[in-house]
């Protein structure tokens, strides 16, 4: 495949000089809704003539079409045809090129010996959906990308977990910039701008096709779900690949050189953020919200749509939001010292008594001698810090006693026969 | 004796090698000090002021002739030919290396041992009545319920980072000789009125800067639910007791603060969610771990008496050895022998690698292979035949392991103290080698009769200072150590805390304080029989004052 080669002779990074700048200084260069200026300095002072975006020509993309023909009508715009769109879609594409008069609108297509080799019967996308994004998605850009200095998308911080920390400008590990001039979105303001600027409306968004990709895989979002919900539904998959960068890592900002959230196995990016002084309970999301601050604004985020977690402190009780369980999406037992045990208890509560059966995740101060009671008290995600820890995760290689001899819940343990204890005459 | 199978055996081994890892780890500078403390403090290695400590697990304080000959190969092999046992029923090597550790534990999983849980804030070894499944007052054996608790209890992954640390003792007799109201949780054998035997529930007992005598907090608690029952008031623990002060962790503290009512609700509430679940313990199990228990292979010796009286006159000191050093058995022709590790002028609960191999020679020889440790510092043969009472008599002897003051006044209990230990505030060995010559006459102490006196050298209380008859407290005021002195402690059934009389006194003047409070008990009780702890209790404080203080 094509794609290889091209990673492999990469030409030598271009950027070198504005790393040294600091993405981090641009990044405070605008205010966060001033989706225009981004777009304006990525394109006439950061990257003339060298950068380009590409669109899915989705529920949403009007926005980000509509800001590229205020600020460079003719700026590349690769749409991937993938064989598989809707053809609402198609439609869309045509009737958005007149309405905002690009163009530089250019339709990339799937390797048609790759198709014919991994794909003949046009059904990878039930079986495999990752290879089957790679092949229509990921491989006919690459070519293309690597001829640029940087990207405009259309990401934005709400539209799934993964994208909780997304900056205006960021820095890939091969020194591209990505330029995200809707991060800061909201559905709402989404809306609002569509609803200002009159612009058309994807011909399915009504139907409940809230964010669309190819028709296999899309489906509609019922109200209040996340809109991203009804892409790959059912499956354990939220990015397409193209927002990875070339070394199949999440392209992530400079200033997150790396990721704390071991979960199912390996370290990945943690869309969640803490609860912080001055957040609203009605806008906040993928967000862990203290016990204390629940209970205190309990009908602000019952009432909101948008996902939220729980923080656990030491001292507070998992009995005060026993009723409300089902609302959070990921439960975060603060570890606040090494020495503090009353999670352990939090941890088991949920689990046994309560059956909480969301992400459990344990912070604060995590090593790798608590992992392993951890995960017997129902822990299944540790954010964890500590490079010893990391290490031994990495490695699988906790500090450990595997025997058990007490028998604690039902959960993610070995066989009952196993313990003395339970060692009972069948 | 409870015998390990695969299982145990893997699960010691496991935790060897996991334990030899991070030594190896920490010699290699891989880990700092403070990134070993906490690892090595889960496998009982302390930093004393001169060296490591490794403390390891006596469970229930049982031991078998290999092993205690294993602890007296550690002790000549690993440390400086001698071993401390302590108040936890465990024994302390006091100069180990760490590059030794290892080993030292490898060879104490080959004999089925190891130092898991003897530090940390997590629940310790449990203890018991020494005499357990041989005293003739006893309702039921409480080593298999200890057992079921030392498997329960071994890391438990909710309750290894606790407060503070937590200690359980058990007894299965009313008479309390494991002093279990003076633990996180006593358990006391109990019949029902239906006869069947379960468990009293003591909590909040401890001793430290803050005694207290523990509180009743369920009255019976069936054998099937005892765990879900220690789960129930774990839990409560664990998520409530203070971790905000160091010196107000205990549970006691909790029990103190909150009100027994309150945390017995607390506990019945979350004993009503787990009870009946996987906690429960079958029968079939109890059967099972009570098989290991069985009674041992008595000889029918017929009618064999010993007549005391004759045996003073012939050799008094074996006569007091008779009448201070064995234990009414529930077999008749049995007794068990208290050996003492008390000898005059000697360091208390200490013990030679020589010592220990003779015992565990003795105890193969006569007491089917079974040793106690007891927490009076002492040990114990608690099966040996009447018959065979002056061959072992003698062969103790051989073993300088003789001395007939179980019970007597030159019985102490003594922390390490100041010698070794890095919290201590004051020397403590010292102290109780004066007042053990002070008392070495055995008329003296004849006279005197049963009187316990325990020494701590400092507030932590490990001599179990508040619960001696007199307790002799190591303090340390202005460069200078001092020992307060208290009286009518009472670590049985009959639980006291000792009471402070007045200043403390200088070291040199402690054995004479002790011998005026002595004077005054023997000038003013009734009789020979009235031992000193009743004759407190009728007298009150005022004559022992004068005593100490004299009248001014």
């Amino acid at each position: 495949m094509a794609a290889i080669s091209s990673v492999l002779s990469a030409p030598a990074p271009k950027h070198d000089k504005l790393k040294a700048l600091g993405i981090l200084a641009l990044n405070g260069m605008f205010d966060e809704m001033d989706a225009e200026a981004v777009l304006r300095q990525a394109v006439d002072e950061l990257l003339p003539g060298d950068i380009a975006m590409v669109s899915s020509f989705g529920a949403d993309s009007a926005v980000l079409l509509h800001l590229v023909s205020l600020v460079d009508k003719n700026l590349p715009v690769y749409f991937l045809e993938t064989g598989k769109h809707f053809v609402e879609t198609l439609d869309y594409v045509e009737t958005l090129k007149q309405r905002l008069g690009l163009t530089n609108v250019i339709a990339l297509y799937p390797d048609s010996a790759d198709l014919a080799r991994f794909d003949p019967d046009g059904t990878l996308w039930e079986t495999d959906p990752d290879s089957c994004c790679h092949i229509r998605k990921t491989e006919p850009l690459e070519d293309v990308l690597s001829g640029y200095g940087g990207w405009v998308t259309g990401r934005k911080r709400f539209q799934t977990a993964e994208r909780g920390v997304l900056p205006h400008f960021e820095l890939t590990s091969d020194d591209r910039i990505k330029v995200n001039p809707l991060a800061y979105f909201t559905n709402e303001d989404v809306e609002a701008y569509k609803a200002r600027h009159d612009l058309p409306e994807h011909p399915l968004y009504g139907e409940g096709y809230k964010s669309i990709g190819c028709a296999p895989c899309t489906s509609a979002v019922a109200e209040g779900e996340d809109p991203r919900a009804g892409r790959w539904r059912g499956r354990d998959k939220r990015e397409c690949g193209i927002h990875f960068d070339f070394n199949g890592s999440i392209a992530k900002p400079v200033s997150q050189s790396s990721l704390h959230l071991f979960k199912d196995g390996a370290f990945k990016a943690d869309p969640w953020k803490a609860w912080a002084e001055g957040d609203e309970p009605a806008d906040v999301r993928y967000t862990h919200v203290p016990v204390s601050v629940f209970v205190e604004h309990r009908a602000a985020f019952l009432a909101s749509p948008h996902p939220i977690g729980l923080q656990v402190n030491p001292g507070e009780k998992v009995e005060d939001i026993e009723g409300d369980l089902a609302r959070f999406s990921s439960v975060a037992i603060n570890f606040r010292a090494f020495t503090d045990g009353r999670g352990y208890s939090s941890a088991r509560l949920l689990r046994e008594r309560f059956g909480y059966e969301g992400e459990l995740r344990a912070v604060g101060d995590v090593l790798t001698d608590q992992i392993p009671f951890m995960r017997r008290c129902g822990i299944d995600a540790f954010v964890v810090t500590n490079k010893a820890t990391r290490e031994a995760l990495e490695k699988d290689a906790l500090a450990e006693v595997p025997l058990y001899y007490q028998p604690i819940g039902e959960r993610h343990e070995v066989p009952a026969g196993t313990r003395p204890f339970l060692r009972r005459p069948e | 004796m409870y015998r390990y199978d695969e299982f145990d055996a893997a699960f010691v081994n496991e935790r060897v090698a996991q334990f030899s890892d991070q030594v190896r780890r920490r010699i290699a500078g891989e880990l700092t000090e403070d990134q070993f403390r906490p690892l090595r403090l889960m496998n009982g290695l302390y930093l004393q002021l001169h060296a490591y400590m490794l403390r390891v697990a006596v469970p229930y304080g049982t031991l078998s002739s290999k092993q205690m000959r294993m602890l007296g190969h550690i002790a000549r092999k690993y440390d400086r030919g001698y071993g401390h046992f302590t108040t936890r029923q465990n024994i302390q090597y006091n100069w180990p290396k760490l590059r030794d550790i290892p080993a030292i534990l490898a060879h104490l999983a080959s004999v089925e041992m190891h130092a898991i849980q003897t530090s940390g804030n997590c629940i310790r070894n449990v203890t018991t009545d020494q005499f357990a499944g041989a005293a003739a007052d006893e309702i039921i054996d409480p080593r298999p319920v200890a057992e079921i608790i030392r498997q329960w209890s071994s890391i438990h992954p909710e309750f290894t980072f606790l407060p503070r640390k937590f200690k359980i003792a058990i007894t299965g007799a009313p008479n309390d000789r494991a002093a279990v109201k003076f633990h996180d949780i006593g358990l006391m054998a109990q019949t029902n009125g239906a006869g069947d035997v379960g468990w009293a529930v003591y909590v909040g007992g401890g001793l430290g800067r803050t005694p207290m005598v523990g509180k009743l907090i369920n009255g019976f608690v069936p054998h099937e639910h005892l765990l879900a029952y220690l789960e129930s008031i774990l839990r409560v623990y664990n998520r409530y007791g203070r971790r905000d002060n160091k010196y107000k962790a205990r549970i006691k503290i909790l029990v103190h603060e909150e009100g027994l009512e309150n945390i017995k609700g607390q506990v019945e509430d979350e004993f009503s969610h787990i009870r009946g679940g996987v906690l429960t313990l079958p029968d079939a199990e109890l059967d099972r771990i009570n098989s290991y228990f069985a009674q041992p292979a008595y000889v029918d010796h017929g009618v064999v008496s010993v007549d005391v009286e004759r045996e003073k006159i012939l050799d008094p000191a074996y006569g007091r050895f008779l009448e201070n050093n064995t234990f009414p058995h529930a077999r008749s022709g049995y007794t068990s022998i208290t050996v003492s590790l008390k000898p005059i002028g000697g360091a208390p609960g200490d013990a030679t690698a020589e010592q220990m191999e003779a015992v565990a020679d003795i105890a193969e020889k006569y007491s089917f292979d079974e040793l106690r440790v007891t927490h009076e510092q002492n040990l114990v043969l608690p099966h040996v035949a009447i018959a065979d009472l002056r061959a072992v008599y003698d062969a103790l002897g051989e073993a300088g392991l003789a001395d007939a003051n179980a019970g007597e006044i030159t019985d102490m209990i003594t922390c390490p103290g100041l010698d070794f230990c890095a919290l201590a505030n004051a020397r403590s060995i010292p102290i109780a080698q004066d007042i053990s010559r002070r008392f070495a006459a055995p008329e003296r102490a004849k006279e005197i009769g049963k009187l316990k006196i325990k020494i701590s050298g400092c507030i932590n209380a490990c001599g179990h200072h508040h619960v001696g008859h007199i307790g002799i407290l190591g303090v340390e005021k202005k460069g200078t150590e001092l020992y307060q002195i208290t009286v009518g402690g009472d670590g049985t059934e009959d639980a006291a805390v000792g009471k402070i009389l007045g200043p403390g006194f200088v070291a040199d003047e402690v054995p004479g304080a002790i011998e005026r409070l002595v004077d005054a008990y023997i000038a003013r009780r009734t009789t020979e029989d009235e031992t000193f702890i009743a004759a407190y209790r009728r007298l009150g404080d005022a004559p022992f004052k004068e005593a100490l203080y004299g009248n001014g």
